[in-house]
């Protein structure tokens, strides 16, 4: 059977499983007020959603490579534009854009202007250097690192802190070639 | 015009007050509030015989003053919206649309997973959305 073609975010949108929008911002909502509760420290809140986020991302990258059919990217600018054209619209029915490449391609911004985690959201005085979408740099990290991309993933601009978009930073810190676990054979 | 706003939990807990005018102060507010849940008490314990089916949430006018009258709505978890104003005369849909547009600000804000349920509500964004359906009540009626 011939290779399918890769599908676009919004034929593989259209066809996969959805759940109510409210459930999962409230979910997620949840889980953000329970790990406060747990650990008070905002930092550790931070690093702790971008932890559950890698584990989220290195199991997604699977589910997204075998439903979304997607074709081996040639460098850097394309993964970018897959992660925010389908990636996104896959897994939260939202599309992010590419821009802010810098002189070697080896950095972008992807821009969320909608960002269904942050519906009805407002942060209290006390947790202003919350990243309450911290769990979103994680999947991203941990899923380019299961396709031997190491980036580092950091939000510059936050909706709840007054900006007006959600804006992540997408750096490349190297490709990693795939290391085999066995030796060839002496 | 529109002089105050109240939302009040269902353990009759003061969540939410603002008032609109410069002159009335807080406490004055405070007590019209109070006295006016005692009348959706009242009218919650006693339906009237002719009264209206057990959904309506609107509870009309609850009681008139000298200058001023005070509505209420009701909602099924027993949050009420209180509404005082010296309007002498609003038509009912355009009150009842009032309190709608309120009740879906309300929703939002308790949403707010940083929201404590029963606690006041912080959220400057519904105070914003307050302030501008009544300013939209107020200008929809001028003529």
């Amino acid at each position: 059977m011939a290779p399918l073609p890769p599908r676009s975010g919004d034929a593989v949108f259209a066809n996969i499983e959805r759940v109510n929008a409210e459930l999962f911002s409230l979910t997620y909502g949840a889980i953000v007020r329970q790990l406060l509760t747990d650990l008070e420290e905002v930092d550790e809140v931070n690093k702790q959603l971008d932890q559950m986020g890698y584990n989220i991302g290195v199991r997604l990258i699977d589910e997204f490579l075998a439903k979304s059919n997607v074709s081996r990217c040639a460098d850097f600018k394309e993964t970018a534009d897959v992660i925010a054209k389908v990636g996104f619209k896959m897994f939260l029915g939202v599309t992010a854009s590419v821009t802010n490449w810098d002189a070697d391609g080896m950095s972008c911004s992807l821009i969320l202007e909608d960002n269904p985690l942050v519906d009805f959201v407002e942060l209290p005085d006390t947790c202003q250097g919350l990243y309450y979408c911290n769990i979103l740099s994680g999947v991203i990290r941990g899923a380019l690192e299961m396709v031997s991309m190491k980036t580092e993933v950091t939000w510059i601009r936050d909706m709840l802190h007054g900006d007006d978009a959600y804006e992540l930073q997408v750096k490349l810190l190297k490709q990693v070639p795939e290391e085999y676990p066995y030796k060839d054979d002496d | 015009m529109i002089v105050c706003v109240a939302v009040v939990g269902h353990q009759n807990n003061p969540v939410f007050l603002q008032s609109f005018t410069d002159s009335d102060d807080a406490l004055k507010l405070h007590h019209i509030v109070h006295c006016s849940l005692d009348v959706i008490d009242e009218r919650v314990n006693n339906p009237k015989k002719s009264g209206p089916t057990l959904n309506d949430t609107f509870l009309g006018v609850l009681y008139p003053m000298d200058d001023c009258k005070v509505y209420g709505y009701l909602t099924n978890t027993n949050v009420k919206f209180i509404m005082v104003t010296t309007d002498t005369d609003l038509k009912d849909g355009d009150l009842r649309s009032f309190f709608k547009d309120l009740h879906s600000a309300y929703v939002d804000a308790v949403s707010n997973p940083f929201h404590i349920p029963g606690k006041k509500i912080t959220s400057k964004s519904f105070a914003e959305r307050v302030s501008s359906i009544v300013k939209s009540f107020g200008s929809g009626s001028t003529f």
